[in-house]
């Protein structure tokens, strides 16, 4: 197993358990209405979609003509 | 105003400390729009150097990574990208629950947040490092892929930095009882501050690994 495969795969399991927790940090903001707390909301939403684009790029699917060093 | 007496721990008759609280309350959200407004400024310094990047692959080179000398300069390093972005989102969901656990009153498990967002800001800046040493598409000065790339991810990496020397000083703060469980804005706008590194890094990751 290469340098690239084995960072691809802790890429792949740490964006697992960071959108998870980002999901739990999301679900516990909710219900909260100050500017702070709506801010957060975006925030977080758009960290637990840069987790989606580490999965797509541990899997190969992004970028399309293929990456790694 | 019940809920505020008994949650703050004045008594009926203390004037004083519940218009403390109200003068708090007012100035806090003040400071908050006030912080709110600084970061929307820095979206916009972020977006004109973005957009300055797109228009400039998209208009100037026909293909991209762009040809220098005869040769099409190589794909950055997407496998440890993704890996180096993985640190700095986990850092964001740590300084996440390090604010949680301080509004709980847990200050052990703050203590352990904290210094976990620290120490993996610390471990992309270490990671920004060994990029900047290994990419293959030549200086800041070579062509416009280098020129655009270390320019916004500079200045990317020197936000972090300064976010990490931030949340080194909220911890110092914390230790000298600068903030209580109830008056903490300065661990609010840290805690903004750091995800707002974060979805920076979001959109940089994507437009120069992953388009």
């Amino acid at each position: 197993m290469d340098l690239a495969t084995i960072e691809k795969v802790v890429a792949f399991i740490g964006a697992l358990v960071v959108f998870t927790f980002a999901l739990i940090g999301l679900k516990g903001e909710w219900h909260k209405k100050g500017l702070d707390d709506n801010v957060t909301k975006v925030l977080l939403g758009l960290m637990a979609f840069g987790c989606v684009l580490v999965v797509l790029a541990s899997f190969g699917v992004l970028p399309r003509g293929g990456g790694g060093a | 105003m019940a809920v505020s007496v008994a949650v703050h721990g004045h008594g009926p008759d203390d004037h004083g400390g519940h218009d403390d609280d109200i003068i708090y309350q007012e100035t806090r959200d003040m400071r908050l729009m006030g912080f709110v407004l600084f970061l929307v400024s820095d979206v916009v310094l972020f977006s004109s150097y973005i957009f300055a990047y797109i228009y400039l692959r998209n208009s100037i080179q026909p293909t991209w990574p762009p040809i220098v000398d005869g040769h099409q300069l190589p794909r950055l390093d997407t496998a440890f990208a993704a890996f180096n972005s993985v640190v700095l989102f986990g850092s964001g969901v740590t300084m996440h629950f390090a604010l949680e656990s301080w509004k709980h009153a847990n200050k052990p498990r703050f203590n352990t947040f904290m210094w976990l967002t620290i120490f993996l800001g610390l471990g992309f800046l270490g990671g920004q490092g060994y990029e900047y040493a290994h990419a293959q598409i030549g200086g800041w000065s070579g062509n416009i892929f280098g020129a655009s790339f270390f320019t916004l991810t500079g200045m990317h990496g020197i936000h972090v930095f300064l976010g990490v020397c931030f949340l080194f000083a909220l911890w110092i703060q914390t230790q000298r009882g600068v903030y209580t469980e109830h008056r903490f804005f300065g661990l609010t706008a840290g805690t903004l501050y750091w995800h707002f590194v974060d979805v920076i890094w979001v959109v940089l990751f994507f437009l120069f690994y992953l388009w």
